[in-house]
């Protein structure tokens, strides 16, 4: 009988959210009983599903963390997962379909073209949205609804200038972006930082998000001989750009951000032919502090593969949520937005403490490949 | 002129897979007059048998590619027998078919190997060769090496074998063929199975050069259409020379329109085929719709 109750009960909250018009105050969506609806909109299919079964992966974790200490106000979480497949107009469609299933919050996505695009409906459906993004774009948004569960390029990019110019004295330095939402991002940021410090790159070249055959870019950059090659550009992408590279006969060292550190960048380019590239990156290891290790231990343990960057951001972003959740009394909309805001945490990538702009992690450091595995740089 | 000739170097190699995903759009297209849409899942499916015999049994390179084109060849069997009793009376429910082929290859993919794709190490590790300041990978001669060789292959047995000749004359005149004697089902069937081994040709020597995921074989697949296409679709000396057109037009574009290289490539290929509509060779004799 009590089951047939709250089956009832479940259903009417569905139909309540379901007959809600579009766009309105899903305020009703957060009503006081069932399960807490999380999703998470990210790419499970195509070449950007590596991220999004990380993202899947953190997120998870923190879920079933809190549901296995009772939830929230004693209300289980119900995280459940939505393949945009890394394409914007996906998103959009899925961001109408989870304000019209009344989930009150999202995590994802990954790729910040696709966060861009969800993003307008997401703040008209007042849903919060802490995104894995990093792209400058995510913050152009101005949406009081979505939040960033890591720095933007331009710290990113200011570290590793700051790494490459200012302590290592490197001025030879040549761009290979890819004209995506994240490329774009990178490229802004990162000509922006050296032009900061009086420094022009070598060449400046981008090429498309899905290019297979960079030997034109590639042989123009050997004959200008840089030291250090920058690389705009997602796991994949980046690890063909530095094995044809090696191929070509260029030694210059790579450098980047968060996706120029991950292991499907480095088995893409090949362990030999990543060595010694520089990556900037809030989350070098899993051996930093006692709280890395002890996520570490409980990722190896529930999904038997080392944890790494994406993981930790995704746990750290469900962690805010789910704390915001707790600390708002499971309100939903604006609330929650402010909820999310005000909330400090003390995470796997530092003290997250958010401003306005939906930017809570303002520092990276920089790392270094070796032997197949990325380490803090010596300085 | 180093980057140019550079330039053609980093095309052709590429432009050779294209040729061979041509070609097997092109063999289905001239025996029964229809576009094998799921042709590029095919070549994800061949990708990923090679992949996954060379890395994880352990196979020399050579036998996983043979492993991958026999099971490939076996889809392209079950393929064309689904869709035989659509043979002569509806081609747009065909053509559907093919597609709808497509997204279950696709999700049998996804299902088997998981979304996130694999990097499959270059079976040659030899270091790539010094021309004059030219690199040329050893690898990307294998790969000419190969598809000369597959090309060479089907063209004698189209042209030297009764088999071949029956494929011919059904490609030429259907009814006239079933007049005479020849089974038309039978020679789509080894359309089929020819056109998806040649994906999975394609798709097993691609590995090395890119990344395996469940997105390789739609880019391939568009990239190897344009290239029939260009080719004159249906023929096959147009889709070797329509597959490294577009291979090195793609690469000199990259080097010239950077971001907008997509874009260009298609344009051009655009003015092409307002000039010649039936491509390069010209032969698109087939129609039977």
């Amino acid at each position: 009988m009590v089951r047939m109750r709250a089956t009832l009960a479940v259903l009417a909250v569905v139909l309540a959210a379901g007959c809600s018009a579009p766009g309105s105050d899903s305020e009703d969506a957060g009503s006081d009983s069932g399960p807490i609806k999380i999703a998470v909109v990210d790419a499970q299919s195509g070449q950007l599903s590596s991220l999004g079964a990380w993202e899947l992966k953190g997120a998870r974790l923190a879920v079933d963390e809190w549901n296995a200490q009772g939830g929230v106000n004693g209300r289980q979480i119900q995280l459940d997962v939505f393949d945009d497949q890394g394409d914007p107009t996906i998103g959009t469609n899925l961001a109408r379909k989870i304000d019209s299933e009344g989930y009150i919050a999202m995590i994802g996505t990954a790729e910040s073209a696709v966060t861009i695009a969800m993003a307008p409906l997401l703040k008209q459906a007042e849903i919060p949205n802490i995104t894995s993004g990093q792209s400058p774009g995510l913050v152009a948004t101005k949406s009081e609804f979505l939040f960033l569960n890591g720095p933007t390029s331009t710290t990113y990019d200011e570290t590793l200038a700051k790494h490459i110019v200012d302590q290592e004295g490197i001025k030879s330095i040549a761009m290979i972006t890819n004209n995506g939402g994240y490329g774009k991002g990178e490229h802004d940021a990162f000509l922006k930082a050296l032009r900061s410090r009086g420094v022009t790159p070598l060449a400046d070249q981008v090429v498309t998000a899905d290019q297979k055959d960079f030997s034109a870019v590639l042989t123009s950059i050997r004959q200008k001989n840089p030291k250090v090659i920058f690389l705009g550009a997602e796991e994949v992408e980046s690890g063909l750009i530095v094995k044809q590279a090696r191929d070509l006969g260029i030694t210059a060292t790579f450098a980047g951000a968060a996706p120029q550190g991950t292991p499907v960048f480095i088995d893409t380019a090949g362990a030999k032919n990543a060595e010694g590239a520089i990556v900037s990156s809030p989350y070098l290891s899993n051996d930093i502090d006692e709280a890395s290790k002890k996520f570490a231990a409980a990722y190896k343990a529930k999904f038997n593969e080392e944890a790494e960057l994406h993981g930790a951001k995704a746990y750290d972003g469900t962690q805010i949520l789910l704390t915001a959740l707790k600390t708002s009394n499971v309100a939903s909309g604006k609330q929650l937005a402010d909820a999310i805001r005000a909330t400090k945490h003390d995470g796997l990538l530092g003290d997250f403490a958010f401003d306005e702009t939906g930017v809570g992690i303002f520092e990276t450091s920089i790392g270094v490949i070796k032997g197949g595995k990325l380490v803090a740089a010596e300085s | 002129m180093q980057v140019f000739l550079q330039t053609i170097v980093g095309g052709v190699s590429l432009g050779a897979v294209y040729a061979l995903v041509a070609l097997g759009f092109s063999l289905v297209y001239r025996t029964m007059g229809l576009v094998n849409f799921a042709h590029g899942n095919v070549v994800t499916v061949g990708a990923y048998l090679a992949s996954t015999f060379y890395l994880s049994t352990k196979l020399p390179f050579a036998l996983a590619m043979v492993v991958a084109i026999v099971v490939t060849g076996a889809i392209g069997l079950v393929i064309e027998r689904v869709l035989r009793p659509l043979e002569n009376k509806d081609f747009d429910l065909m053509l559907i078919g093919t597609i709808g082929f497509g997204i279950v290859l696709d999700a049998l993919i996804i299902m088997i190997w998981g979304a996130t794709g694999r990097a499959v190490p270059s079976p040659v590790q030899t270091a790539p060769i010094d021309l004059f300041g030219l690199r040329i990978r050893t690898y990307d001669l294998v790969v000419l090496a190969i598809a000369a060789l597959a090309t060479v292959l089907l063209v004698l047995f189209l042209s030297r074998t009764k088999r071949g000749a029956a494929m011919q004359a059904v490609a030429m005149d259907h009814e006239a063929a079933t007049a005479v004697g020849i089974h038309v089902g039978r020679s789509n069937a080894i359309a089929f199975m020819i056109g998806a081994g040649l994906a999975a040709l394609a798709g097993g020597l691609v590995g090395p050069l890119l990344y395996v995921s469940p997105a390789l074989g739609g880019a391939l697949g568009i990239k190897g259409f344009a290239a029939a296409i260009l080719g004159g679709f249906g023929s096959i000396p147009g889709a070797i020379l329509g597959g490294l057109a577009i291979g090195i037009l793609d690469s000199f574009t990259a080097g010239h329109f950077q971001g907008y290289s997509e874009l260009v490539t298609f344009l051009v290929f655009t003015v092409i085929i307002m000039v010649r509509p039936t491509g390069i060779f010209g032969e698109r004799t087939v129609n039977r719709a």
